[in-house]
């Protein structure tokens, strides 16, 4: 059996299939299922994991922190599919390939830029000339996209920073000027001017629990969904500071959850509810239809909403599948949905096809996902041996008693 | 080298163990006595203060906690979701008007991290229409100062000034502000002997950071003033040069601050300025206007 994929994307054109599978990234024709790019990171996890032998000084002993896979994080294609960006758990860089199709191999690492903290969410701003790269400690940078030599960690300075862990972040336009918006662990959705973003233009007031998610539509770049540790997502007038709606979840996904959702044994306690975070937030615009589609973390179905023309959100359908979904990605060109499955069996892949109203498996693409599973370099024995894959609900807030 | 063998003790410090316990229950039963009290004057707010209400000044001694705090930890603070749900009329119950449900006036000069409350009680009378607030992370601390403030107002209840413009509240003024004030709604921010963070590797626990100083730009209206006071060279040193890296704020000069009354209060009135007075130490002063954003931001 193959370890299941933590990242899922489809270029815009439904014809490649970008992903990622513990430290590798693997490209494919989506057709034929051939594969047409591969990079594979070879810094080992252990020559970077010396923070990990800390000696408490304190106690006199190692200080156990979480263990660092040597793991692709995070994974983006620019607006122009012409470079594809992501984050590495191992060295903490941020690694910047030129996407080719015309050569052998279509990836071409043109940069990695080693940062101070693990980087954790990235997004470009207009024109692609640069990614914006959030990490853990609260600090987001920006990283030219070109082919000059990476600067020392110490020299990059942050562009705009949290004193609290960032989840994600976005840079967007609105009347013709950029804008940056962050999420962070403490509920905030902070709005800044961009690229001075030193100038803080407002905060979205409306989560109780910590950020995770933000997504705006090139559809429409005004409307801002945000999601997190809630129970319920919101949909903004971010540039007005309007909430527009809070669509909940819990009724609607209360029979997906599972033990896993369950606070750790430590916080454990009778009343204890499972626990909803989102992992993913994205949108289909089909000719008559406007679907937002959320994926709540650990969970085996996509929630399908409408969003209508006043912005009220309608339940549409609840698609479901055997076993968890770990990523998807929205194919626009082929109204479809491909999603990344946490299973033990060979299926890592689903396809599900919008058709007459409704979102249903679409078996077309069977051949094409062996093929893609059989280039799947990590063979494993069992679950047990897979990777952590979910870690969005660790950011939640807990008071120690 | 080897340690020269310690007398037998263990009597000692089971006396010593019982008196620490027997003190840190005094303190308690001290910091509850006037909890119970300042739990009445909070839920009395519109009465006349009852008999009950002490008017003697509480004593620090009894308030005494660990110096430091971790600013990036999240001690489950309490603070509002928004500035829209915060209730300031408990605090300021004389600026609020019950008729039409709101308050009459904003909080307008906040003391971060205000430790004593020192500052406070002078900033105080000297702006008698402006609310002034202290924030800070420590609890004890924090609680101290409330007691203060409820014994100022019982002592000066039939006095002209009441000390009903200042109040402090608990909070960690790194990762919250925007959640207490509006934007642009401070007209002065005093940041009077911060913690130093001597460690290199402390220093993004400094409350003067870049990234910060956009949050402070944030709630602070055009025109506004951030203060800045310490006794550490190094830190004065750090603040003058975020400061003056951070496109929003501009150095105000010497003369501006020999005319300013808030440089002479910020430089005698605080309970850590104190210390350094008596011990002979320097102060360094560096106050910093906030500019208009560029023209193309929002
Ligand atoms: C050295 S004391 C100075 C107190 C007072 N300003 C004075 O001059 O006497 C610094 C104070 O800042 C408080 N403090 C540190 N970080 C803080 C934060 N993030 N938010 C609020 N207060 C903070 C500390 O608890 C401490 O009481």
């Amino acid at each position: 059996m193959k370890h299941p994929y933590q990242i899922v994307i489809v270029n815009k054109a439904g014809t490649h299939l970008f992903t990622s599978v513990k430290n590798t990234v693997q490209v494919f024709e989506l057709a034929s299922g051939k594969k047409v790019g591969e990079w594979i990171d070879d810094i080992s996890p252990d020559q970077v994991t010396h923070q990990n032998t800390q000696i408490s000084k304190k106690k006199g002993e190692p200080i156990m922190s979480q263990p660092i896979y040597n793991h692709i994080r995070s994974l983006l294609l620019t607006g122009n599919e012409e470079y594809l960006v992501g984050t590495t758990d191992s060295d903490k860089s941020t690694i910047i390939f030129h996407v080719d199709f015309t050569g052998e191999n279509c990836l071409t690492l043109s940069k990695r830029q080693v940062l101070a903290k693990r980087p954790c969410s990235i997004s470009f701003d207009a024109g692609n000339e640069n990614v914006v790269v959030a990490d853990k400690f609260g600090d987001v940078y920006s990283i030219p996209i070109d082919t000059n030599e990476p600067v020392p960690e110490k020299e990059l300075a942050p562009i705009l920073g949290h004193v609290s862990m960032l989840s994600d972040v976005l840079v967007t336009s609105y009347k013709g000027k950029q804008f940056i918006i962050t999420g962070d662990r403490d509920e905030h959705i902070r709005i800044s001017n961009y690229p001075k973003s030193y100038v803080i233009k407002n905060f979205l007031f409306g989560h109780r629990e910590f950020v995770s998610d933000l997504y705006v539509s090139e559809h429409d770049p005004s409307v801002l969904i945000s999601g997190g540790g809630d129970d319920f997502i919101c949909l903004w007038h971010w540039f007005d500071n309007e909430l527009l709606t809070k669509v909940e979840l819990r009724d609607l996904v209360e029979e997906y959850l599972h033990d896993g959702h369950l606070p750790p044994a430590r916080f454990l306690t009778e009343d204890s509810k499972k626990e909803i975070s989102i992992a993913k937030i994205s949108t289909l615009k089909t000719d008559d239809s406007y679907f937002l589609i959320v994926l709540v973390e650990n969970t085996r179905c996509l929630l399908v909403f409408e969003i209508n023309d006043d912005f009220t959100v309608t339940h549409n359908q609840t698609i479901t599948i055997d076993n968890s979904i770990v990523d998807f990605s929205i194919d626009e060109s082929n109204k479809r949905i491909i999603a990344s499955v946490d299973t033990e069996s060979s299926q890592l892949f689903e396809a599900f096809k919008y058709e007459q109203g409704k979102f249903s498996i679409d078996s077309s693409l069977e051949q094409s996902f062996k093929s893609v599973t059989d280039a799947n370099p990590f063979d494993v024995e069992s679950k047990s041996d897979f990777q952590q894959l979910y870690y969005i609900n660790s950011m939640r807030k807990r008071s120690e008693h | 080298m080897p340690k020269p063998p310690q007398p037998p003790c263990t009597k000692d410090k089971e006396t010593q163990l019982r008196e620490q316990q027997e003190a840190e229950i005094k303190r308690r039963a001290y910091r509850e006595n006037k909890q119970n009290a300042r739990k009445k004057v909070k839920h009395a707010r519109f009465e006349e203060p009852t008999d009950v209400s002490p008017v003697d000044l509480p004593r620090k001694r009894f308030y005494r906690q660990r110096a430091h705090s971790n600013p990036f930890s999240d001690h489950r603070l309490d603070y509002p979701n928004s500035p829209d749900t915060m209730d300031w009329s408990k605090m300021y119950p004389n600026f609020y008007d019950s008729e039409l449900g709101k308050m009459t006036s904003k909080v307008e000069i906040a003391d971060i991290g205000c430790g004593y409350g020192g500052l406070l009680t002078q900033l105080g009378p000297s702006f008698p229409e402006s609310l002034v607030l202290g924030m800070e992370i420590r609890v004890q601390v924090t609680q101290y100062v409330e007691d203060r403030i409820i014994a100022l107002r019982n002592k000066h209840a039939q006095d002209d000034y009441k000390y009903d413009n200042i109040s402090v509240i608990r909070g960690n003024a790194m990762k919250f502000l925007p959640n207490f004030f509006y934007k642009s709604q401070l007209s002065k921010m005093f940041f009077c002997f911060p913690d130093p963070h001597f460690k290199q590797r402390k220093h993004k626990a400094r409350i003067i950071t870049n990234t910060l100083l956009s949050e402070y730009a944030y709630v602070l209206k055009e025109g506004g003033v951030i203060y800045t006071i310490t006794d550490v060279e190094d830190l004065h040193n750090w603040m003058v040069q975020h400061l003056d890296e951070h496109p929003l704020f501009e150095r105000l000069s010497k003369e501006w601050e020999d005319q300013d009354k808030c440089v002479e209060i910020m430089y005698n009135s605080t309970e850590e300025g104190q210390k350094v007075t008596r011990n002979k130490g320097s102060k360094w002063v560096a106050c910093y206007r906030r500019l208009p954003n560029p023209e193309e931001c929002v």
